[in-house]
């Protein structure tokens, strides 16, 4: 009897507590059907910073989207869309963008923003650290009129505006920028603002900004977003009803498929080798195309895509998004799998026996290790691996003849070819362009070329590089988003995370 | 009885020291340039040098430890590399939450370890001793993260009585803070409890044979009263598995943190550790060590007083 009491005092005190709806989570209530605008969004990372200028566009889209307008937004292809700049016009020697802004915009503090504050903006994020990205080939930005700005250009700079809209344009209210608060306190004209009851690195509430100009576009109301880095914590916070976005793996999806939710997935990085010296100048195999195109046949991509990547993704040998221009489904089978005759490129390179290399290695990429051991062991070539911290992996491993990666891609294929292949990255920090005239030529080929003519050239460039076995890619794996049934996501390759833009409601 | 507490507090500081000192040292040597992980793949060598220069790390390692401990000691831990806030600010903010969940599962594993083995101990061989000692073998050896995600799929996500994931400040909502700590903490205090219980059973057992407890109850003692008795002299054991059980559950509560997405200590130790935010990791290293100690002193006191044969050894 006294344990029957004990029992049911428990079972009182939890439904006690289950029924007290005080502070936060949202039980139950978050990815119920039509009719219910709660935007409940578990991420995977917590907002880098608040300061545009210090963010990282990975995961930080959903955060800083719901503070901030960009003066340029992305659609579902990567296509720059307007947002306060209602519209552009990009001079003929493509050196002059001139923006048209909205005048209907102001910024949580009270401040009104027009061409002032878009140009303290843009001059902001020139300087930033992480923003300034975007801005590499702009010599300054110029106030017209009140509502109008120039961003003249040293050179033409066919990228500029998708890295805007990508996350690199969003304007901060003046007085916020001068008291350098914004890392804590952001100061946007976003369609939300941060609320106070926001717990930092575990749950962040936004009210909504009820005129703001495009409210319509935002129906999520209440919004919460949830860092949330263990997968399964995210998956049981979606089935409990908690959040109702999920960045998701293979169980979500399956989930999903139980419960009736959405599924959107695109893909956002490819896997395989990074060569860093095709010219061989430092490790003489790599400068023998037999060896890299070897090393291209040797790999199963799309067994270690089924094995290893649970199938999310696309088995191709490009580093061109899959399904998206300058990707061609026909260079695909051009390093079909082949032992054999990777073993005989091998040797046609004067590599009859392989060779020893040493290659960096760390945790998050471990789960491809034995996949580089069993190739590597039955093409003869002894790797001795490095093993060191994720964070010494960015500065360190370009300084290894090639190193297993996951490199995220981008939406335009301009962006494609200057940071997969023309320009210093830190995974390519010596591009070798120079030892490569062909690719060269046909690089500029491509920056120089009309608008219309461009999309054939970028295809060229990537026949060539496919043909140079300039990278060794197995597959290229799929960001998936999980969302309830009356929520749709539009994924965008370039983001980790979307922004609230691309997060709508049915109906 | 100030000669030992004089002496437990000194070797207490000693550990903080050496502790703070080798943290220090290995941190740095694990993390070779944090300017790369802080600023990004695309800053320049000359944002990473103004970094470098903002944060300190151009000096060097021993005129840094020197400036780092000189003012540790008074309890300024200096700012985060990432967002330059004070780090004895950041850590008062998790800190509460760990401190939440942690001291939950002690007053749980207190109450209910206490309540079976006391139960356990007067009842030997009895059903609910071989359950106690039954319960202790099979949530001992169960790992804290399966335990943490069957409470979730259980209690959060079929049930709903409690939010799966996130933390509620008591400042927001008290009946909402208890409900974002009662599932860690339960998950932290389930191995607890059976340890506490085990040790308490055993004690009680031990005490119960001896000639005095028979001599209390031959003068017609309540049973309450014998228990009291008995739970004084059986006492010490379980408080030291308390206290070793504060220091195991500080650590614990990584795990737990991370399942259930409380934003506290054990997340943030992971997420400075990936950032590489030395600072960071040095105030939370020395405010763990600071809790070990005090949590180790009151015992010694405590223990102390209960048994003065302790304070002559």
């Amino acid at each position: 009897m006294k344990r029957a009491s004990a029992l049911a005092l428990v079972a009182a005190t939890a439904l006690a507590l289950s029924a007290c709806s005080g502070g936060g989570g949202n039980v139950g209530g978050g990815n119920s059907g039509a009719g219910n605008t709660a935007l409940n969004i578990g991420n995977f990372a917590d907002v880098t910073s608040w300061d545009p200028s210090l963010a990282d566009i990975g995961f930080d889209g959903p955060y800083l989207s719901a503070v901030y307008d960009p003066l340029v937004a992305v659609d579902g292809d990567g296509k720059p869309v307007p947002a306060l700049a209602k519209d552009w016009k990009v001079s003929a020697d493509f050196k002059t963008v001139t923006m048209d802004l909205r005048t209907d915009a102001k910024f949580s503090d009270g401040e009104p923003f027009n061409a002032d504050a878009a140009v303290k903006s843009l001059e902001y994020l020139k300087k930033g650290a992480r923003s300034q990205e975007a801005y590499l080939k702009v010599a300054g930005f110029k106030k017209v009129d009140a509502d109008t700005i120039e961003i003249n250009l040293k050179e033409r700079d066919d990228t500029l505006l998708y890295f805007m809209g990508l996350g690199r344009s969003y304007m901060m209210a003046p007085k916020a920028i001068d008291a350098g608060t914004l890392a804590k306190t952001p100061v946007g004209s976003g369609p939300y603002t941060l609320d106070s009851s926001s717990v930092a690195g575990s749950e962040y509430h936004f009210t909504k900004v009820k005129d703001h100009w495009d409210a319509a576009a935002f129906k999520g109301d209440p919004l919460a977003i949830f860092p949330i880095q263990d997968q399964t914590a995210r998956d049981n916070a979606m089935l409990s009803g908690q959040i109702n976005v999920n960045y998701a793996d293979k169980a979500a999806m399956d989930q999903a498929t139980q419960q009736g939710w959405n599924v959107a997935k695109k893909v956002s990085g490819w896997v395989g080798l990074r060569f860093t010296d095709q010219a061989g100048e430092k490790f003489k195999p790599l400068g023998e195309v037999k060896v890299r195109q070897a090393l291209n046949y040797a790999f199963d991509g799309a067994q270690i895509l089924k094995a290893i990547g649970n199938g999310l993704g696309a088995a191709t040998n490009q580093v061109f998004p899959a399904g998206m221009p300058g990707n061609l489904p026909g260079l695909n089978d051009k390093y079909a799998f082949n032992l054999a005759k990777a073993k005989s490129l091998l040797a046609e390179a004067g590599y009859p026996g392989g060779f020893s290399v040493t290659m960096p290695m760390t945790q998050v990429f471990q789960v491809w290790q034995p996949s580089v051991d069993q190739t590597f062991g039955q093409l003869g070539i002894k790797v001795k691996w490095d093993n060191m911290q994720y964070m010494d992996y960015q500065a360190k491993a370009p300084t290894y003849p090639m190193f297993v990666s996951f490199l995220a891609m981008d939406s335009n294929p301009v962006a494609t070819v200057t940071r997969q292949i023309s320009t210093p990255q830190w995974f390519n920090p010596n591009p070798q362009m120079d030892k490569f005239p062909d690719v060269q030529a046909q690089v500029s080929k491509v920056l120089a070329a009309t608008p219309d003519a461009q999309p054939a050239e970028i295809e060229k460039l990537n026949t060539l590089v496919t043909e140079k076995a300039w990278f060794s890619v197995w597959y290229q794996a799929d960001n998936v988003y999980v969302s309830a049934s009356n929520i749709t996501v539009t994924p965008v390759t370039g983001m980790m995370f979307p922004t609230l833009r691309q997060i709508s409601f049915k109906g | 009885m100030l000669r030992f507490t004089l002496k437990r507090l000194i070797s207490g500081i000693i550990l903080l020291l050496v502790v703070g000192t080798a943290t220090f040292f290995l941190a740095h040597l694990a993390i070779g340039d944090p300017t790369v992980g802080l600023l990004g793949s695309s800053a320049t060598p000359a944002q990473q040098a103004a970094l470098a220069h903002k944060i300190g790390t151009d000096r060097p390692l021993l005129t840094q430890f020197l400036d780092w401990g000189g003012h540790a000691i008074t309890g300024d831990f200096g700012t985060s590399w990432r967002n330059f806030q004070p780090v004895s600010g950041q850590i008062s903010l998790k800190l509460p939450v760990t401190l939440s969940v942690v001291t939950f599962a002690i007053i749980l594993s207190a109450v209910f370890g206490g309540l079976f083995g006391i139960l356990a101990g007067l009842n030997p061989g009895t059903w609910i001793d071989k359950l106690v000692k039954g319960a202790a073998v099979v949530l001992f050896a169960l790992p804290g993260f399966w335990v943490s995600l069957v409470l979730v799929v259980w209690f959060a996500v079929n049930l709903k009585w409690f939010p799966a994931v996130g933390y509620v400040q008591p400042t927001m909502s008290v009946q909402g803070w208890l409900r974002s700590i009662t599932l860690p903490a339960v998950a932290l205090a389930l191995g607890a409890i059976v340890m506490v219980a085990e040790q308490l059973r055993n004690a009680f057992i031990a005490v119960n044979g001896q000639d005095f407890v028979r001599t209390l109850r031959s003068r017609g003692l309540t049973q309450t009263r014998v228990v009291l008795h008995l739970l004084r002299n059986a006492a010490p054991a379980s408080l030291t598995v308390l206290a070793l059980m504060f220091v195991g559950l500080l650590s614990g509560a990584v795990v737990v943190e991370q399942v259930f997405a409380l934003p506290g200590i054990g997340a943030m130790t992971n997420g400075s550790s990936q950032n590489g935010d030395i600072p960071i990791l040095l105030g939370i290293t020395v405010v763990s060590v600071l809790f070990v100690v005090i949590v180790n002193f009151v015992l010694d006191v405590v223990l102390g007083w209960l048994n003065p044969k302790a304070r002559v050894q």
